[in-house]
């Protein structure tokens, strides 16, 4: 689902992100991406949504090779891959289901299927409730449910989630990881970059660890550190 | 674009506007210095072309019958320069009539002109250009018609420095609108450029959930229209009405002065306002997003 061949980046001239990276995610692969700040994860997530290049390599997403994606076609490839940011990136201007409805919107869905869809979707992640709220009158926790329903409306084949639970107390955390480990479940891609321990642990999924932007272990069922 | 998004985009719009009411207050008051300047450059200046004009249709040239002039040959003459299409008015001053008019310029002091012959003074065509300009061609043709140099007083000097004076006029006045008019686009599109600056991360959001150029601009620049035709509207009104209270004040204190109403004219001059206050909201929009879609 997701190949990175032989990937380097190298942020303006000197600055080295990744380095000579290999990984290949299959089809609906739950895989933690972990590493220190500055190890290279949010590289990766940023180079899966074509938002920057590779300096050298090559990146396939869904079946399609990313350098021969032109600039044009870039919001459709984007519409496929489903984004958490650690930071939510709400529109603040749009209440809970707006936000939702946007990214239905964006892709020319018709507006009885938004209308059907959106409150679906909220009643999933726990958010019934507060349809008409903005993201300021919202928790962390919540704003970050929102974001969710947001990444997965459409029901993309691959969800990536940059440090999702970041700014979350651990017991919201464990709530967000068992909202995506559900849309894992049904059949999509989830790749999660995080340094929250506990929760790599506890879930036992696939890590993939990175230092100074290489890859340095990949295990499956594995844990935030090598040993067990 | 399919009609349903239309709606959608008006209602981003509308919301827009009214969620960043400041920023929308501030670049439609901008756009109505922009346009009022513009305005009144304009209504100055067909005010001032057509004073000119006006004064410029005064300057008439005077053509003295030489006196070996039989009176069939001055009649043929005097049809002959009716036709000429540079001319638009020709007066006839028989020698009887000069001489009137010569005692009525005189009249202070009646001994001068007493005992004078009737025939004392030449009869002369009193004529009215329609352009200043021809003022040369036209003497050239009535010496063809066997005037001499000497018959024929030309207002050339006047003539001449009056069109300088006009081009000189229209210029500066043309220059300094163009300044203006410059000055206050740069401001316009420096505010809309910071109330979109001020929205960036939206865009970035926008454009990170899969929306494609067009969809994120799209209502930024219908958010550019509406400042834009608000503040033309305001600044057309204000011109057109500033237009009509000077040509009613010009009537009453300078009954002297034509002043040109021209309907038609406020009219088109409204009309340019209103489609120069829309193309700056559109383009200054249009082009501000640009610069943050590349994400």
């Amino acid at each position: 689902m997701i190949y990175f061949e032989n990937v380097t980046k190298v942020y303006g001239g000197d600055v080295v992100a990744l380095k000579d990276v290999n990984l290949g995610v299959e089809a609906g692969e739950f895989v933690f991406l972990v590493g220190a700040s500055g190890s290279g994860k949010s590289t990766m997530m940023r180079l899966i949504l074509k938002e920057i290049e590779p300096t050298r390599g090559a990146i396939s997403v869904d079946g399609a090779k990313l350098s021969a994606i032109p600039r044009r076609y870039v919001p459709k490839h984007r519409r496929n891959i489903g984004c958490v940011f650690q930071d939510f990136k709400l529109l603040p201007n749009k209440t809970a289901a707006e936000n939702v409805a946007y990214a239905m919107e964006v892709t020319g869905q018709r507006r009885r299927a938004i209308r059907t869809r959106v409150p679906q979707i909220l009643e999933l992640v726990g958010l019934g409730g507060k349809k008409g709220a903005y993201p300021g009158q919202l928790s962390g926790g919540e704003q970050q449910r929102v974001s969710i329903a947001r990444a997965f409306v459409s029901q993309p084949p691959i969800l990536i989630a940059d440090e999702p639970t970041g700014n979350l107390d651990p017991d919201t955390s464990v709530g967000i990881m068992q909202l995506l480990h559900r849309i894992n479940r049904i059949g999509t891609t989830v790749l999660v970059a995080t340094h929250d321990r506990e929760m790599v642990d506890v879930m036992r999924k696939r890590v993939v660890a990175l230092e100074e932007g290489q890859v340095v272990r990949d295990m499956a069922k594995g844990g935030y550190t090598s040993e067990v | 674009m399919r009609s349903s998004n239309l709606g959608f985009f008006l209602r981003e719009a509308l919301k827009n506007l009214r969620l960043n009411l400041l920023m929308s207050v501030t670049a439609a008051t901008t756009t109505v210095i922009c346009v009022l300047i513009l305005g009144l450059g304009l209504v100055t200046y067909s005010h001032v072309g057509a004073f000119l004009d006006s004064i410029g249709r005064d300057i008439s040239m005077t053509a003295y019958f030489p006196e070996d002039f039989s009176s069939e040959r001055v009649e043929e003459v005097r049809e002959n320069v009716e036709a000429y299409p540079e001319i638009s008015e020709v007066r006839y001053v028989s020698k009887e009539q000069a001489l009137e008019d010569f005692k009525e310029t005189l009249s202070e002091q009646p001994d001068i002109v007493e005992g004078l012959p009737g025939d004392v003074l030449p009869a002369s065509l009193e004529i009215t250009l329609n352009n200043p300009g021809d003022s040369g061609a036209v003497a050239q043709r009535l010496q063809d018609e066997g005037f001499g140099e000497d018959d024929l007083r030309r207002n050339e000097e006047l003539v001449e420095s009056f069109e300088t004076f006009a081009y000189w006029i229209m210029l500066i006045l043309g220059t300094v609108t163009a300044l203006f008019l410059l000055a206050s686009v740069l401001l316009v599109s420096n505010v809309i450029r910071l109330s979109i600056f001020a929205r960036r991360k939206e865009i970035e959001v926008m454009k990170l959930v899969g929306a494609s150029d067009g969809f994120v601009r799209t209502p930024f620049v219908l958010e550019g229209l509406v400042q834009g035709l608000a503040g033309a509207t305001l600044a057309a009104l204000l011109v057109a009405w500033a237009n009509s209270a000077f040509v009613d004040w010009a009537r009453e204190a300078l009954p002297l002065v034509p002043v040109a109403s021209g309907a038609g004219k406020i009219l088109l001059v409204v009309l340019i306002l209103l489609a120069t206050g829309i193309l700056i909201g559109v383009a200054g929009s249009y082009f501000s997003v640009r610069r943050f879609l590349k994400v």
